[in-house]
């Protein structure tokens, strides 16, 4: 990671970037698994050259199977609240509420070697919340599942996303994923932050611009466009034009000229997917 | 009339300190370990030996001194029973091979150091599962003998005192050898019989080789002694009872011991340090 500079608030947010984009270094990094070479970083108030504070008061899930097979989940995840700190009648009584809320109330007593994949999943998210973090970092944490294993885990995501004094960092490929949980977004590539922000603004776009979908010849219809002195690009998501007053009356005359048919002028309204590719297919390499 | 909003703070549960936490993954490592049939084999038969050992050899202390007084050099006898070398290195072995290789081969280690835990930690909690469970083999035997023949009255108390001392220290340093050299073997690769399977024939390998080639006409070289872990601790415990004879020195042999259980202890270290806690 280089020159990233990134001040997340409190809520849920997502971390989204290609493969070595530096997510699972920013993950370690805020973890305190890792000490930045030059720099320095703060969460939840404490400095990250010294992770155990931090990792304390946070629950990681990881993306890969990583559960003792040979424990049952009660066992696993009251012996982890111990670990985590947790006095042995608390940690026991925090595993059977959080194995409860995650749904495996009647299998805690088998071994984990015995769960399915989607009841491992939940595992671990049960092992993660087990010291009542108030920061939780999800890694893929639908990975593997079948659409309603993942509809289940981000339902529970979700809650944990909106209780209050919890915060999450969600890290994923899938950006649905992030898109339906997150309110704020950082977008990594090659080691650096192309885009942070509330998700709602950036996937508004900026207001000074329209987008408009035309079906026909796009680069006839941009020409025609750009000959009429509009400020007119062609975008991953449409093409973009300065908004001015009588611009609308242009563009349809712009698009009979050239043959096209305006499917949608309005504020550009983009899916987080639409915008990460718009950020990474830059040539500049997303900087 | 002016109206205040309650404001809401979260409450944190208590969390206690690294030392219990550690003392967590040191209980319930025992409880899992004592379960597996290979490690109640090796510790049941093990210590079940070196009880019966001490009792009897304690029992029959008079008899077995032939007559010369029974001293320190008595204790030598149970300090060198080879039950004490085989269960020692089969419980190294069926324990401290897998303690690492287990949590690499499952990614276990994830779930331990992305709490509140150092490698050190870890380390430690690894290394007391074995250590209390080799002691068991090693040090016990070497402490039952002194205080069963001193409460048979075959021994005076202070002779039982001295001899439980420097039992408890010779055997200390052959755990904390077993313990370094398996947990380093088992810090190496993600199977746990690959790991069992070099601290026996390691330890079992170099003792057998050493001994015959230091023997051998056409070497005869009792320097070769120093390879085998079992001859440099039974040179200490010579050394530590009092009784003569040996081909090797046991200053050497003492800081071959240590010296080996500290270089084995921070290569697990520095291996602990390189292992990815969050993958991508």
């Amino acid at each position: 990671m280089d020159d990233l500079s990134v001040s997340i608030p409190e809520g849920s947010i997502g971390l989204v970037g290609p493969n070595g984009a530096g997510k699972t270094t920013f993950l370690r990094l805020l973890l305190g698994l890792l000490r930045p070479t030059s720099g320095s970083g703060k969460a939840l108030g404490f400095p990250i050259d010294d992770g155990i504070p931090i990792r304390e008061r946070t629950g990681y899930m990881p993306e890969h199977d990583c559960l003792i097979q040979d424990m049952t989940g009660i066992g696993l995840v009251s012996y982890l609240g111990r670990v985590s700190g947790l006095d042995r009648g608390t940690a026991m009584s925090r595993a059977h509420d959080v194995l409860q809320f995650v749904g495996l109330e009647e299998e805690r007593y088998r071994k984990v070697a015995e769960f399915s994949t989607g009841m491992k999943q939940k595992v671990k998210l049960a092992q993660a919340m087990v010291h009542d973090p108030q920061l939780y970092v999800f890694d893929e944490p639908t990975t593997g599942l079948d659409p309603r294993g993942r509809s289940e885990m981000l339902a529970l995501v979700g809650k944990i996303a909106a209780s209050q004094g919890r915060n999450i960092i969600l890290s994923s490929h899938l950006l649905p994923d992030v898109e339906s949980i997150c309110k704020y977004v950082v977008i990594l590539d090659g080691g650096h932050q192309i885009a942070a922000g509330p998700l709602s603004q950036l996937l508004s776009g900026a207001q000074d611009r329209l987008r408009i979908d035309v079906r026909g010849d796009r680069n006839a219809f941009l020409g025609v466009l750009k000959e009429a002195g509009i400020d007119a690009d062609l975008g991953t998501t449409g093409i973009h034009i300065a908004r001015r007053q009588g611009v609308e009356a242009e563009v349809f005359r712009a698009a009979k000229a050239s043959g096209a048919e305006v499917r949608y002028m309005g504020a550009e309204i983009r899916s987080l997917e639409e915008l990460f590719l718009e950020l990474v297919d830059r040539p500049t390499g997303g900087k | 009339m002016s109206i205040s909003l309650p404001t809401w703070t979260r409450r944190e549960i208590p969390l206690q300190g690294r030392r219990s936490r550690v003392w967590a993954i040191i209980g319930t490592g025992l409880r899992r370990e004592i379960r597996r049939p290979a490690v109640i084999f090796a510790v049941g038969v093990g210590t079940a030996v070196a009880v019966i050992t001490s009792i009897v050899l304690a029992f029959f202390a008079p008899l077995l001194s032939q007559g010369r007084p029974l001293d320190l050099t008595f204790f030598m006898t149970p300090a060198s029973s080879p039950g004490i070398f085989f269960f020692s290195t089969i419980t190294a072995a069926a324990v401290g091979g897998g303690l690492i290789a287990d949590d690499l081969d499952t990614m276990a280690l994830t779930l331990y150091l992305s709490r509140p835990l150092r490698p050190v930690d870890y380390l430690t909690a690894k290394a007391a599962i074995l250590a209390i469970l080799t002691s068991l083999t090693v040090v016990l035997p070497l402490l039952l003998t002194p205080f069963i023949g001193a409460l048979l009255g075959f021994f005076a108390w202070d002779i039982a005192l001295e001899a439980l001392g420097f039992g408890f220290l010779i055997g200390i340093v052959f755990t904390g050898f077993l313990t370094a050299l398996a947990l380093f073997l088992s810090s190496l690769t993600r199977r746990r019989a690959y790991a069992a399977a070099a601290v026996s024939a390691i330890i079992f390998g170099t003792s057998a080789t050493a001994g015959v080639l230091a023997g051998a006409a056409s070497i005869n070289n009792a320097a070769l002694l120093y390879l085998s872990p079992w001859e440099d601790y039974l040179q200490v415990a010579r050394a530590a009872f009092g009784v003569n004879g040996g081909a090797i020195d046991w200053a050497v042999a003492l800081a071959i011991l240590l010296g080996i259980t500290v270089v084995a202890s921070l290569a697990t270290w520095y291996r602990m340090r390189s292992f990815e806690v969050v993958s991508g």
